[in-house]
């Protein structure tokens, strides 16, 4: 149950990733069309586009957390195993349900702040006031979110810990 | 012990601690922001503060060249368009002592202005140019070392996604920076040559002649050099030159290099979705990992100060009555010694809340120190035992190479890699030239 609960989740956090993906191919086309536009003007045409670096940016931060739980499902967020590896396999493995319990508090504390932070910004009418007028709360919003999948994430990667041989995991070690 | 003694602990302690009890980096520095935050923020308003900064940590333009310097390294691996560009480089370079080995660090040069990701040069020249090696009678050491050494100096030849996040999150000029990469980059470059070639006159048994080389003459011996090399390298030409004559910003200049990558790998005919899809995902894969990290770390930066634990240090180290030299000398020493054990990202986000408030009280010429620190951080690569591109080597070399030719293989490059950080230190004009030149 637990098993096909996982892939089936799986399989939405690869389509989020995918998702990411997309939109990073979205932000090289819009910048190239914003500085094509404006050093290459067509007469009577636009020059160039005012709000590409305000959703380039977003973009930016979208991607983040698209990715962010596809990361941690394929162990890819980087982490430094120089003292797991030196540990017993036992002792190593018994760091990783540390490193996770912490890593799932951290999760959910952030998603509770950030719906305070979210709602908050929500009730205020607050603004993000640059090329663009946007309510804030429109950029908070993704970080609960995410951090509610990553939570859940976190469930399933304990799941796997326990199942998998009593030792530390093989997780990415650089982003070089 | 004093509140900013107690601070400096709590952040730097806690944060080392949980790094190495193997905790994913990024979740590390946000589960001690959570603390510090509460701590020295005034509690739940703190913990709100903390997650509008996270929000806004990555939403920065100046980041967004990551990615898409990521992106251009991996559209060239998966297109296939790197492995002619190595072959427009072997036809060209003949009768020289270990010319495999000299065309691997030629190849990986012109890859390096054109990648922004040392793995994928590392490994794009370990599977492609190793096997060739080791089959035509290459010792491992001479076959492994000048991959590995000139896959560690993509990091400073831009573009260099890290060299963006060291600007980014250190103020220093991110074009200033990658261009101040370029003489330090090439300089190890040659001397990567000149020391193969040295090395294969003094021991010709490392390398062997290769009696049944076709040499190419006249126009079929130029004509993938033509064809392959110069096209790709102009994509180096739209980034560097756009950059230089300050036509774009480093963040455009990035979306056209990408943007003429793709372009190129189309009228090569080798631009598939399969291709983009993959680049794409390994790009989303390394960046999204990089700015997940700066989500947490960029706070993680505040706290310290607002806890008065970075004046606190900064005093501290600035009133020992010690000169700004050995000042210099010391943190490039911690980078080295942190080299060893954690990676690069980690490097920057634990010693730069520290170290740039010294370089700022001091009055270090930030270019020179960004350099210094480029090349520490390209050491750490290299260094036995857990250098990343090691690790890659191990990856892609076949078993009859073992762990043992990997370290002895990299120790001269190692060497060579710490004269240059000497010679900029002795020499700032090495890094800050180009820049200043440039303007």
């Amino acid at each position: 149950m637990i098993n096909k609960l996982s892939e089936a989740y799986g399989r939405f956090i690869s389509a989020l990733a995918l998702l990411g993906c997309l939109m990073l191919l979205f932000m090289m086309l819009l910048i190239v069309s914003d500085v094509a536009l404006r050093n290459f003007a067509i007469s009577g045409g636009p020059q160039g586009i005012g709000w590409s670096n305000e959703v380039s940016e977003f973009i930016l931060y979208a991607v983040t957390l698209c990715v962010a739980p596809w990361l941690l499902r394929q162990g890819q967020h980087i982490r430094v195993d120089i003292i797991l590896q030196a540990l017993p396999k036992r002792v190593a493995w018994g760091f990783e349900w540390v490193g996770d319990l912490l890593g799932l508090a951290c999760c959910l504390v952030i998603s509770y702040y950030g719906v305070q932070a979210t709602w908050a910004s929500y009730s205020a009418n607050s603004l993000n006031i640059k090329t663009l007028v946007t309510p804030e709360w429109w950029s908070l919003v993704p970080l609960p979110l995410v951090f509610s999948l990553l939570s859940i994430e976190m469930l399933f990667r304990m799941h796997r810990l326990w199942l998998a041989e009593r030792g530390p995991r093989n997780d990415a070690v650089s982003a070089a | 012990m004093s509140s900013w003694q107690f601070a400096a602990c709590l952040m730097l302690g806690g944060s080392t601690v949980l790094l190495f009890i193997g905790m994913p980096v990024a979740l590390t520095f946000i589960s001690i922001n959570i603390v510090g935050a509460w701590l020295y923020m005034g509690g739940e308003p703190g913990m709100v503060q903390l997650v509008r900064s996270s929000v806004s940590s990555v939403m920065a333009f100046s980041l967004t060249p990551i990615p898409l310097f990521v992106l251009m390294g991996e559209i060239l691996f998966h297109t296939g368009l790197a492995f002619k560009v190595i072959e427009g480089v072997e036809r060209l370079i003949m009768r020289v002592p270990g010319r495999l080995a000299v065309v691997a660090v030629v190849a990986g040069t012109v890859f390096s202005a054109i990648s922004g990701s040392t793995i994928a040069t590392t490994a794009m020249l370990g599977s492609l140019m190793l096997p060739v090696m080791l089959a035509r009678g290459y010792h491992p050491t001479i076959a492994t070392g000048p991959i590995m050494a000139i896959g560690a100096v993509d990091m400073l030849i831009p573009p260099s996604a890290l060299t963006v996040l060291l600007g980014s999150l250190s103020g220093i000029s991110i074009s200033k920076l990658l261009i101040g990469g370029v003489v330090p980059g090439l300089l190890l470059s040659i001397c990567f040559v000149a020391w193969i070639i040295i090395r294969v006159r003094i021991s010709p048994h490392l390398a062997p002649n290769e009696t049944d080389l076709i040499e190419h003459k006249g126009w079929d011996r130029w004509q993938p050099f033509f064809a392959y090399v110069l096209p790709t390298l102009s994509i180096f030409a739209v980034v560097v030159g756009a950059l230089a004559a300050g036509w774009a910003t480093p963040t455009e200049c990035a979306a056209l290099g990408a943007f003429a990558t793709m372009v190129l790998a189309a009228c090569y005919k080798v631009l598939k979705w399969d291709a983009v899809l993959k680049s794409l995902k390994g790009t989303a894969g390394i960046s999204g990992m990089i700015l997940f990290i700066i989500l947490g770390a960029t706070t993680f930066a505040q706290i310290l100060s607002f806890s008065g634990a970075s004046t606190g240090l900064v005093q501290f180290i600035t009133g020992q009555g010690l000169s700004t030299s050995w000042i210099v000398v010391g943190m490039m020493l911690l980078l080295i010694f942190l080299g060893i054990f954690v990676d690069q990202v980690s490097m920057m986000m634990i010693t730069l809340p520290i170290f740039m408030p010294i370089v700022t009280a001091l009055g270090i010429d930030p270019i020179w120190f960004g350099v210094m620190f480029l090349i520490c951080m390209q050491l750490g690569l290299l260094l036995p035992p857990h250098g990343l591109l090691l690790m890659t080597m191990r990856g892609v070399a076949p078993p009859s190479v073992t762990m043992t030719h990997i370290f002895l293989a990299v120790g001269p490059y190692v060497v060579m890699s710490l004269i240059l950080l000497t010679a900029v230190f002795f020499m700032p004009g090495i890094a800050t030239w180009l820049p200043g030149w440039i303007g």
